[in-house]
């Protein structure tokens, strides 16, 4: 009777002990194989992508963090896998992270999924503008210091901006000041913040201030620095035609065309720096003898 | 029944089945000893797939893989050299069935999407090697140098953008120019080198195509085209003349005329088929191709190739690729020339003001091979392709191929040089290729004037009317699908933040400080490369969309319009007045006394 006694104490003390280490094993099991599935998605093998997040979910608690991070990442698959998308499906999970973690760190970007989905319809159709916006204008309210709040601004501005009239432009220029004047001491999209800026003294043709937002857009560009295909050959033409055609800055022209040859003496834009330098010389050459003549 | 009864009737009744058993077996068995003879069971077999049949192609992999054996005894690299026409249904078998070479070529025979979604499953990132130096290149000036950096075009070729990474290792730099055959032209019109100058080679066309062949009794082929020779000599030679409606019509002025600006350019009148940039490469192209063979659009490489080698025509463009098969069929017989393609002079009475350079070429570089993700050797297979990039080895395998090499400081030979590609120069800047109708009816029309089928004023005039009825509505047609590109980003985008947030969690979760700062690097890295792309992608989409529609919807320009590459009177008052203001300070300086006279000198 004893030794029955120590046997059942002994099993049931084993089940007790095996629980611990199960959970662990639990979670460390969800973190691996949210990864992977990240992966998978990332290799183009959604199937592999959907078993595994699923797997996640529902080995996890709804409503933690690793739960969040599967069923965001199930959305995302259903949502930009191609083919065999189910865009409706996806909103359904992004809706649930929302609902059921809306503190994971996952949930702007849920919210932020759930704004491309209105603005990124199938071909053929346009998009509720006035859905997109609000959409976007719900992230930068909500997350007001989170990255995808600062994305979901710029394509809200975007999105004003194309409309390529002054006064939208003019209030957009406005919100973009703001907006790179609130975060001076971080770089996170203050270049594209100025790029657009540009767009907007493009429509409202102030070209003084469209050369000094490019300037600046150059100055705050963020690179991957694994690409080598980043350069900055098409930044310097670009601020030097600016600076010659639209300012008439031609010394700011000069050191711009001047950096492209000597930065990038194989790009296809050599050929016509060179003649933009002998083309503003000729032209100086010209107004200073009319000049002389007068 | 007896036993050979029994024997007879067993092997009527199952002839069939013993016959494919035979064959199975004895192929098995030759298999088995092929491959023993082949490699040694305790070698490391590497095996590398290309599509190069060129003779030269093999024997330098083989002398090459030779020469890393004699470093590397227990290596042996066998190559599948597969023709080109079934080389894409090879690799796709082979990767699907898991039997890929640890090598293979890679980068065209099929469709890029397809190559992209194959790079993804079955080949290794290499971005991790790049970046450190090649252990071959040691002892050279190239020895502290990333792997990257070492080639002429810094490895551009082989990034894969949609990826972010690096997947194979390229080999050599292609390029085109004109062969020649010497013996004849001196032959025929006296010259030992062939003509530069663009005038002085059309007259010696003429004078080809004036002189009887004794051997068949019908006059010399200037040059030998097809449909295929036409694009380099359309890419290299004619188009770059149409540089110069970059002032007319690059109205973002990016340095490129796209082609809604070509569009816009033509219903504005900036341009037509009259502008000297546009009239002068549609001339060229009449005044060179009236000296290709009669019926040249219908010809394949391989016609123009027997003209050549038949000694029947005296110039045909080739490229690297092709011209040592060429020169390998020209020993013996003739001697062969590799020139540039020819140029109108500053002062020729039609093209001097026209044409502005030579093309601008860029550095491409190919024969890139990956690394399977099915190979059980990938050091070794990784190590062999750091043996043939590094820059003696480089130099080697082209030198026996006839190759101009990829990497840095590498000697090209003497024949080669001419194919050095021209690092500055003027490109194409028309492109009439709106949408699907329009692409369709100037391909018509172009190729009937190139035959010679129809005048410059009738293509012109046929051209222009349909373009500016159709253009719109089939460019419109074309821009339905404007966000399906965005989409893709999408797609990609999203896998990058994937595994920006999973790094920011293990940087969270790191146990030691050198697993967070590691974390941390992976985390910092993934949303440099996050930001960069959702910046330089995506955020642009809908302004961009908006301001091409803004372009190709403009009817008339407006009042106080400027050309792209002109100055409006505004800048123009304002350099004047700044000019003024420089002369008048100077003017100033110049009147003023100094302001510390140095002093008077004691006698």
């Amino acid at each position: 009777m004893q030794i029955a006694g120590a046997l059942l104490a002994g099993v049931v003390a084993t089940l007790l002990v095996s629980c611990a280490p199960k959970t662990e094993q639990a979670q460390g099991d969800a973190a691996s194989l949210v990864r992977n599935a990240w992966m998978a998605y990332r290799l183009g093998e959604y199937q592999n992508a959907i078993q595994d997040f699923t797997t996640v979910r529902s080995m996890t608690e709804k409503g933690s963090d690793e739960w969040a991070m599967a069923t965001y990442g199930l959305g995302i698959t259903w949502d930009l896998r191609r083919p065999g998308e189910n865009p409706r499906l996806a909103t359904q999970l992004y809706h649930e992270v929302l609902n059921a973690a809306a503190d994971a760190p996952i949930a702007p970007w849920a919210e932020l999924a759930l704004a491309r989905q209105l603005h990124l319809v199938p071909v053929g159709q346009e998009p509720d503008y006035d859905a997109v916006n609000a959409a976007y204008q719900k992230i930068v309210d909500t997350y007001p210091d989170h990255l995808a709040a600062k994305e979901a601004f710029l394509y809200l501005e975007s999105i004003q901006l194309a409309k390529l009239e002054p006064v939208s432009s003019k209030a957009s220029a406005e919100r973009l000041l703001n907006f790179i004047r609130q975060d001076p001491g971080k770089a996170e999209f203050v270049g594209p913040a100025y790029s657009l800026l540009s767009v907007a003294y493009v429509t409202l043709d102030d070209q003084e201030n469209r050369l000094h937002v490019e300037q600046e857009a150059f100055e705050h560009t963020e690179t991957d620095p694994t690409d080598p295909s980043v350069e900055f050959a098409w930044a310097y033409w670009n601020l030097a035609t600016i600076a010659e055609f639209e300012v008439g800055d031609f010394d700011l022209a000069r050191s711009y065309y001047t950096a492209l040859i000597k930065e990038y003496p194989n790009d296809i834009r050599v050929h016509g720096s060179k003649q933009a330098l002998k083309r503003m010389d000729a032209l100086e050459a010209r107004l200073l003898a009319e000049e002389e003549e007068r | 029944m007896s036993v050979p009864k029994k024997l007879f009737s067993f092997i009527q009744t199952y002839f069939a089945l013993l016959v494919v058993v035979a064959v199975y077996v004895w192929s098995v068995f030759v298999i088995i000893t092929y491959r023993a003879q082949e490699a040694p069971p305790e070698a490391i077999v590497i095996r590398l797939g290309h599509w190069q049949l060129e003779a030269s192609v093999r024997e330098a992999v083989d002398e090459m893989a030779e020469k890393y054996r004699a470093m590397h005894p227990n290596v042996i690299i066998i190559q599948d050299a597969i023709p080109e026409s079934t080389y894409g249904q090879w690799v796709s078998t082979q990767l699907m069935g898991g039997t890929a070479p640890d090598l293979l070529q890679v980068g065209a025979q099929l469709p890029a999407n397809i190559w992209l979604s194959y790079y993804n499953r079955y080949f290794q990132p290499l971005s991790r090697y790049v970046y450190n130096p090649n252990p071959y290149n040691a002892g050279t000036e190239l020895a502290d140098t990333p792997l990257r950096q070492t080639y002429k075009d810094g490895m551009k070729t082989a990034y894969v953008p949609e990826m972010q990474e690096y997947l194979s290792i390229p080999l050599t730099l292609f390029g085109t120019r004109i062969l020649y055959n010497k013996t004849l032209l001196k032959e025929i019109t006296g010259l030992e080198e062939a003509p530069l100058n663009y005038r002085d080679f059309l007259a010696v066309c003429a004078q080809i195509a004036s002189t009887t062949n004794p051997v068949d009794g019908t006059p010399y082929i200037p040059i030998a085209g097809s449909a295929y020779h036409f694009g380099f000599w359309d890419s290299m030679m004619f188009a770059p003349v149409t540089y110069g409606a970059l002032r007319r019509a690059d109205f973002n002025r990016d340095g490129f005329v796209g082609n809604d600006e070509t569009f816009v350019a033509f219903k504005t009148g900036l341009l037509d088929f009259h502008y000297p940039p546009v009239a002068g490469w549609l001339k060229m192209i009449r005044e060179v191709t009236d000296h290709f063979q009669t019926g040249y659009t219908g010809l394949g490489r391989d016609e123009a190739v027997f003209l050549f080698a038949q000694q029947r025509a005296v110039f045909m463009t080739t490229g690297t690729w092709d011209a040592g098969s060429l020169l390998a069929q020209a020993e013996g017989q003739f001697e062969v020339g590799i020139m540039d393609f020819p140029l109108p002079a500053n002062d020729d009475p039609y093209y001097g003001g026209v044409v502005e350079g030579r093309i601008y070429e860029t550095p491409g570089v190919g024969f890139q091979f990956a690394i399977t993700r099915a190979s059980k050797h990938f050091d070794v297979a990784l190590d062999f392709l750091m043996f043939l990039s590094s820059q003696k080895g480089n130099e080697e395998l082209n030198g026996i191929i006839g190759w101009i090499p990829a990497i840095k400081g590498t000697e090209i030979i003497p024949l080669l040089q001419a194919f050095e590609p021209h690092l500055e120069g003027v490109y194409n800047n028309v492109n009439f290729a709106l949408g699907g109708n329009t692409t369709i009816k100037w391909g018509q029309e172009f190729d009937l004037y190139k035959v010679n089928q129809l005048s410059f004023e009738d293509l012109a005039g046929r051209f222009t009317r349909y373009y500016l009825e159709n253009g719109l509505k089939d460019f419109l047609e074309q821009q339905r699908d404007w966000r399906r590109g965005m989409q893709r980003n999408e797609q990609y985008l999203a896998g990058i933040r994937g595994r920006a947030i999973l790094a920011d969690l293990a940087m969270e979760q790191a146990g030691t400080p050198e697993e967070r700062a590691a974390a941390e690097l992976d985390s910092e890295s993934s949303w440099v490369r996050y930001r960069a792309i959702t910046s330089a992608r995506q955020i642009w989409g809908e302004l961009n969309h908006a301001r091409q529609m803004d372009l190709v919807n403009q009817t008339e320009l407006p009042e106080d319009f400027v050309g792209p590459y002109e100055y409006s009177e505004r800048v123009m008052e304002k350099i004047r007045r700044r000019l003024r203001e420089q002369k008048a300070a100077e003017t100033r300086l110049a009147k003023e006394p100094p302001d510390d006279p140095p002093p008077a000198e004691s006698p």
